[in-house]
């Protein structure tokens, strides 16, 4: 009798928390929904450049019923992947080589940082000339836009590995490789996360720029079929098509979070709210 | 030490210098010290007169000034004034990182780690985390780590300072045991008297400003000691007044 009383607490319990997590951005969602559709209905721009949330999904619905902006979406996605992916090798590699080394630091070290500041979009103009309209040309600006954050974040959180601990592994007979391998790299490891957050939205904001820049021919992908819809003055697909881009971009960005805040967690680093 | 004992630390005229200029501090200045193979030794001095500084010279992770530190290739373990815990691992996973870096088989870890949090009255804490944990206990985790590595000279600084004193007086008993067992070496930092008086063999009182061994005294009571043995409180209460004295001794020389 009593069991089965408990697991519903325990159920309702566990529902009211879902709730004061969800009703937050829901409301945000709602207010933003709400003054979108007044600006539409005082007509703030003509209907057929300012349409209103209703068509936009709308839109949104047909897109999904049309196999050809899936096969865009797989193009963008399997780029972003790719693209991050390669950057992930690479700016782990340059970050473990920079601490490494300190010659190579003070060669390359505030290159990388100047880097990070340059907007990857002005890198393609010189990736068309080098590679063409290509694939290639838009991973290369891409990859140029993450690794910078990676390495960066790697290297930071290696020069900050607390002393005391490194001293500590010392003692108990850590030396080169399992410095490394047990402490150098745990110990660097939340800052190294927070860096692969910042690298992959700078990943998919240079993937974006690159696919209205690199229109390559019958390959849809988003950035190409957001310019055909801005060509046709088509704006509530372009606006769905848009919101597709947010939405990736937001639960990528979640799951990295998530591991971040985990890792944060578990060694007793979370938020103080005094 | 009789005659024929092999020493297992001989430090010889060592001195250490902080900083440059007008800013620099003389931490230690000319340091003899020996310390017999098995010998149970504590540092006893004031707060500032370079005991943990001494430590971390012989353990190897800085260098002195000038002079030398000999250990004959003893392996040398340490336990420093905080408890140094690995953030991202559990107490378990703190444990075994020390017996894999000794190289322990890794099918033993699991009693191994029993046993070490057994001694340290922590049993079952293996999955805690660090920040889970109260200063005090985390400061017999770093002792449990501490005596999993395979050292055979162990410094320890002040490890027991932030434990209440029934607690304290049981680990005294394990230390001297795992002490007598295993054979070790110890160096053991501490402020306090009756402490330096029930575990050591030998008292080395330092001196502050400049840092310096002021005096040597040897401690020669039975073992296992008591800690309410009325001996013992005899001793500390010389202890506590050649402290005073040689802090007084360094006041009067700073002033002049
Ligand atoms: N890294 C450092 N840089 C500059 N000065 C230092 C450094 N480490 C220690 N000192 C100085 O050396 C002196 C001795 O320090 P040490 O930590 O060895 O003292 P201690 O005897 O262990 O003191 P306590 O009992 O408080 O732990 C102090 O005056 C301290 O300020
Ligand atoms: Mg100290």
């Amino acid at each position: 009798m009593s069991a089965p009383a408990g697991q519903r607490t325990a159920f309702a319990a566990r529902l009211g928390r879902l709730w004061a997590r969800t009703w937050p951005p829901l409301l945000g969602v709602a207010i933003l929904l709400g003054a979108w559709q007044l600006l539409y209905l005082v007509e703030f721009r003509p209907p057929w450049v300012f349409p209103s949330p209703g068509e936009v999904a709308t839109s949104l619905v047909e897109l999904a019923r049309d196999p050809v902006s899936w096969s865009a979406l797989g193009t963008t996605l399997t780029r972003g992947v790719v693209g991050f992916g390669l950057a992930l090798l690479l700016g782990t590699a340059l970050g473990i080589a920079l601490s490494a080394s300190r010659v190579l630091r003070s060669a390359i070290g505030s290159l990388l940082t100047g880097l990070q500041t340059m907007p990857s979009i002005a890198w393609f103009p010189f990736a068309i000339l080098l590679f063409g309209l290509t694939e290639q040309a838009i991973l290369f600006v891409v990859i140029l836009g993450a690794v910078p954050s990676i390495a960066n974040g790697l290297i930071s959180g290696i020069d900050d590995v607390p002393p005391a601990l490194v001293r500590t592994a010392h003692t108990l007979g850590a030396r080169g490789f399992s410095m490394y391998r047990y402490v150098v790299v745990p110990a660097a490891l939340p800052t190294y996360v927070a860096g692969l957050k910042q690298g992959w939205a700078f990943a998919w904001r240079s993937l974006m720029a690159g696919e209205l820049l690199v229109v390559i021919a019958a390959r849809p992908s988003l950035g190409v079929q957001m310019t055909f819809f801005r060509e046709f003055a088509d704006t509530a697909p372009l606006l769905a098509t848009m919101i597709v881009i947010l939405v990736i971009g937001m639960v990528v960005d979640g799951v990295l979070s998530r591991v971040s805040n985990r890792v944060r967690l578990r060694r007793g680093l979370g938020a103080v709210r005094l | 030490m009789s005659a024929g004992t092999e020493m297992a630390i001989r430090a010889r005229g060592v001195t250490k210098l902080f900083g440059r200029g007008t800013d620099q501090v003389v931490a230690l200045d000319g340091v003899d010290l020996e310390v017999a193979e098995g010998e149970f030794v504590c540092l006893l001095g004031r707060s500032g007169c370079g005991k943990s500084t001494l430590l971390s010279m012989i353990a190897g992770l800085t260098r002195p000034s000038e002079g030398e530190i000999d250990m004959g290739g003893r392996r040398v373990g340490m336990m420093f004034q905080d408890s140094n815990l690995f953030p991202w691992l559990t107490v378990e996973g703190n444990i075994h990182l020390a017996l894999r870096l000794s190289g322990a088989p890794k099918d033993q870890w699991a009693d191994r780690t029993a046993e070490l949090l057994d001694m340290v009255h922590l049993p079952g804490m293996q999955l805690r985390r660090p920040h889970e944990l109260s200063g005090g206990m985390r400061q017999r985790v770093a002792l449990a780590r501490s005596l999993a590595q395979d050292c055979q000279i162990l410094l320890m600084d002040e490890p027991f300072a932030a434990l209440d004193a029934i607690t304290r007086d049981a680990l005294h008993d394990q230390i001297e045991r795992v002490w007598a067992e295993r054979r070790l070496t110890i160096v053991f930092v501490t402020h306090n008297v009756r402490e330096a008086a029930r575990l050591g063999d030998r008292v080395v009182v330092m001196q502050p400003s400049p840092g310096r061994i002021a005096e040597e005294v040897r401690v020669t009571l039975a073992r296992p000691r008591k800690m309410d043995d009325p001996l013992i409180a005899t001793r500390a209460a010389a202890l506590h007044d050649k402290l005073d004295k040689y802090h007084v001794i360094a006041e009067q020389g700073r002033t002049s």
